[in-house]
């Protein structure tokens, strides 16, 4: 009477196995899971007309502010800063902080605090010069400047903090300036012509 | 008689795995699609402060924007590809550029409802570059999108806003 009723018992699939691998691809997707980090951005447009040209050629009546930045110090990291200067004024401006000190300063709040100090003081004088200029920010193009090479090395953060002075007071129209690519367009022929061969 | 009754009992006692199953396997799928997605598009990087800049909002457009990661070494990452922009060489650096425009120019692909009436592309890049990469190598992101033949002239960077500052006002 017993045998026939274990038989179709040890026929059965053991699901116990599956089930521990399935939680366990659960837990691994879960916690390999990363929600992306950035949350807002800053919107630009190119030049469609002189994206490529070697060097800018705006017509000089423009009412405009110029930021040319660059960088000093290169060869000591811990040294290394970026100093700004507005228009051709004799007044350079010097970035204190490192852009790898930022975030461990801003509990020490020393430096940042420079920083964002000197920044403040950009921004007065660049509100003086669009007043200059007739007031209206959006009839003023702001013009960022970085020549190479001391301008090349200048951190992308130090860049948008100045983008982002012109886009607080309004002045959306703002050009780049100073792009060089690592070869010259001789050099770049040359090469083509002898990978040609 | 008696053993029939027994039988029938144990096997209604017995859970139904069925619905589990399938629902553990429709969770593993799920992980693994979202996990593809989210991933791959940005590079952990250190982004620059900026108390301007707008919500970012994915695909708020009917064009699916790109993303170029730039991090803090000159790596420059964009979809699966990889180009080093730091290198001591201006050769290797100029055949980085080329490739870049290369990958840009195959990803972007020829599909003509992705151009406006002038030639130019409706895809928006975004630069998600790290504060302390060099702006030269931002540059020359921008000159390989401003490419004659790839045409991309939308451009976002991405930043986050200072934690000391709550906002503007």
């Amino acid at each position: 009477m017993n045998v026939p009723l274990e038989e179709p018992e040890e026929t059965e699939l053991n699901m116990t196995p599956m089930i521990d691998i399935v939680f366990q691809l659960i837990i691994f997707f879960l916690l390999s899971l990363k929600f992306k980090t950035i949350d807002r951005r800053i919107e630009s447009m190119l030049p469609k007309d002189r994206g490529l040209a070697p060097t800018p050629t705006f017509p000089e009546d423009f009412l405009k502010v110029k930021i040319k930045l660059f960088r000093r110090d290169m060869k000591d990291k811990e040294k290394a800063h970026t100093v700004l200067r507005i228009d051709n004024d004799r007044t350079t401006y010097k970035l204190p902080a490192a852009w790898k000190g930022r975030l461990k300063e801003l509990s020490a709040g020393t430096r940042v605090q420079d920083y964002d100090k000197t920044m403040a003081r950009i921004k007065s004088v660049v509100v003086k010069k669009m007043k200059a200029h007739g007031g209206n920010p959006e009839e003023v193009k702001g013009e960022i400047v970085a020549p190479p090479p001391k301008g090349g090395a200048v951190p992308h953060g130090d860049i948008v903090q100045v983008l982002n002075i012109f886009l607080e007071l309004g002045m959306i129209d703002v050009v780049f300036e100073g792009a060089a690519t690592p070869l010259t367009s001789k050099e770049r022929a040359a090469r083509a012509a002898k990978k040609g061969r | 008689m008696n053993a029939n009754r027994i039988m029938a009992d144990t096997d209604d006692a017995k859970m139904n795995m069925t619905p589990m199953i399938d629902m553990t396997f429709l969770l593993v799928v799920f992980f693994m699609l979202t996990i593809d997605l989210s991933q791959k598009e940005f590079f952990p990087v250190d982004l620059p402060f900026a108390t301007e800049g707008v919500e970012d909002k994915e695909d708020e457009g009917e064009v699916r924007r790109f993303v170029i990661n730039l991090a803090g070494d000159g790596h420059v990452y964009f979809k699966s590809y990889e180009f080093d922009l730091a290198s001591e060489d201006p050769g290797e650096q100029d055949d980085a550029i080329q490739a870049l425009q290369d990958a840009l120019r195959e990803v972007h692909g020829k599909d003509p409802s992705l151009r406006e009436k002038d030639g130019a592309s409706k895809v928006p890049v975004m630069i998600h570059g790290d504060w302390g990469a060099k702006w030269k190598y931002v540059q020359w992101i921008m000159q390989a999108c401003a490419h004659p033949d790839i045409k991309i002239y939308k451009l976002q960077f991405a930043v986050k806003r200072p934690p000391d500052k709550k906002s503007k006002n």
